[in-house]
């Protein structure tokens, strides 16, 4: 079952409120994590977004789709990276999570990939 | 040609590599050899012609190979040298049965979690190549190759015996082994619409290597299961219309099911009756062979089918029967009494993320005339599925009834 693990959070805030060490560390438990999730043959694919701000939202206005800046949501806090993994179990997945939020003291999401097989 | 070699080397993959483990031990080291052998095979021969003895043509380049692997490393050079002679030993079929049966309940074993045994069993009995495995499951092939050296890492470290588990232990061992088959064969059959159309391999590697286990250990439960693959994959073309719509059972245009292969699953489970005691695949390869004996939906036989749910219930109770159980009630007793069935399973934990009690709930109320209720309950199931086709399916369902209501603000 492959599931989609999602961080949220605003770069900014961080890069105020978190001091050089913590950044260090969590780069380095990142690469762990992805390291571990490799080699356990778990990962499916990851990836780091840009911070919401540099966000561009494609709206549909007076019959066109135009662009603006931002992000589509208001809140402060967007989508900043995944981690899309193929598991055993939903507690599996729950555990990956886990260990992340443990660090970064966020909630996190977990959300299961569409296309599993239909019972019969 | 091509076709065929292909299929020569996936039966002798399991036979050469059972004789090689058997004679080197080292199942990861072999494992690797005769990989290498398979892929020298499948480049070779369809220029060079098939050699005489295939099988002793693949064990001999797979055992130069591991030769050459212990070359490279000198702690083993001893050990080279007390194996004189590398021509394996020629075994009788009982005994090439023996191990590759062995080679199977070691890729089965209830220590690997089941992502591993899938994979190590369609590559080590089924001899799939690794990219090929990672296409089935779409994952990257780097992915797979990682998740197959690890399950064979916890095979050398957990010092798993090459060798078929003893008498007490046979029967739990064999029952893993099913289940994976059964994994490997649902894995396929989820995708024959949508974005896999690779995946159906799988129901027909799933359907090749029960046949091979079936051969190997004729008893009850093992036909079951290669009768139910059968049974079920028959219906396949008709399952998904040409716009990959997913199609019910009741809709589907039975002149597409696959006559031979329902014939073949009738038969396999005729010859299981008397069997003691009859398990759950033979229970369900039954109810699956009286749906496709049925030559209309309406000639369909419930109240024989509902026997068989309730006997099913009893050899092997859980939610997804009693749910099952619940629409042959409905089909026998009418809508109502399917739907109070239903109504028993509303506070089972194990149920409450199933979107299958509130699809079948969704259908008996639109059975039972509730137009509403059907509507909120086929919504309800559409959010909960994780599978596209029955996402799609569910939805279409809810929006033909909407059409079919009053409409609210009049």
């Amino acid at each position: 079952m492959k599931y989609m693990i999602m961080t949220f959070g605003s770069a900014e805030v961080a890069l105020a409120t978190m001091g050089r060490e913590w950044m260090l560390e969590m780069i380095q438990f990142m690469r762990k994590l992805d390291d571990d999730l490799v080699k356990s043959g778990e990962m499916v694919s990851n990836e780091g977004l840009a911070d919401g701000s540099q966000a561009k939202t494609v709206r549909f206005e007076n019959g066109v789709p135009v662009a603006t800046d931002g992000p589509f949501a208001e809140a402060k806090e967007s989508l900043v990276g995944y981690w899309i993994v193929d598991v055993d179990s939903e507690e599996r997945a729950i555990e990956i999570a886990s260990r992340i939020v443990a660090f970064v003291k966020a909630p996190i999401e977990v959300r299961q990939v569409m296309d599993a097989p239909p019972d019969f | 040609m091509e076709s065929q070699i292909e299929s020569l080397l996936r039966e002798l993959a399991p036979q050469v590599l059972g004789a090689m483990v058997r004679r080197h031990g080292q199942f990861d080291a072999c494992e690797d050899a005769v990989q290498e052998a398979l892929l020298a095979a499948a480049l070779q021969w369809p220029g060079k012609g098939v050699p005489d003895n295939p099988r002793s043509w693949l064990a001999t380049v797979a055992s130069r190979r591991l030769v050459d692997e212990w070359r490279s490393d000198t702690a083993r050079r001893r050990r080279e040298e007390s194996s004189a002679s590398l021509e394996l030993p020629v075994r009788g079929q009982a005994a090439q049965r023996d191990d590759t049966l062995a080679l199977l309940f070691m890729c089965c074993h209830p220590s690997l979690s089941a992502p591993s045994q899938l994979a190590l069993t369609l590559r080590a009995v089924g001899g799939l190549t690794t990219s090929e495995i990672a296409r089935a499951f779409m994952v990257p092939e780097s992915t797979m190759a990682q998740r197959i050296s690890r399950a064979k890492e916890r095979v050398k470290s957990e010092g798993m015996r090459f060798d078929l588990p003893p008498a007490d232990e046979r029967a739990p061992r064999l029952r893993v082994v099913l289940h994976v088959l059964y994994l490997i064969f649902n894995e396929g059959y989820a995708a024959s619409s949508g974005p896999g159309v690779l995946r159906t391999d799988l129901t027909t590697e799933a359907i090749r290597l029960t046949r091979m286990v079936h051969q190997l250990v004729p008893e009850g439960e093992v036909a079951g299961l290669l009768a139910l693959m059968l049974l079920t994959d028959a219906r396949r073309k008709a399952r998904t219309d040409a716009d990959g719509w997913l199609v019910p059972l009741a809709d589907q245009q039975r002149d597409l099911w696959h006559r031979p292969q329902i014939d073949e699953g009738i038969a396999l489970l005729t010859s299981t009756l008397g069997t003691v005691p009859i398990g759950p695949y033979q229970l369900q390869a039954a109810i699956a062979a009286v749906h496709d004996e049925a030559s209309s939906d309406s000639e369909t036989d419930w109240p024989q089918i509902l026997a068989l749910y309730e006997v099913l219930e009893r050899v092997a109770p859980g939610p997804v029967v009693t749910l099952n159980r619940a629409v042959a009630v409905a089909m026998v007793h009418g809508p109502r009494a399917g739907l109070a069935l239903l109504g028993t399973l509303d506070a089972d934990d194990r149920m409450a993320h199933n979107h299958r009690l509130e699809a079948v709930r969704g259908h008996l109320l639109e059975l039972a005339g509730d137009v509403d209720g059907a509507r909120d309950a086929y919504l309800k199931a559409a959010r909960m599925t994780v599978s596209i086709p029955e996402q799609r399916y569910l939805a279409l369902r809810a929006a033909r009834l909407r059409q079919l209501a009053p409409p609210a603000d009049c």
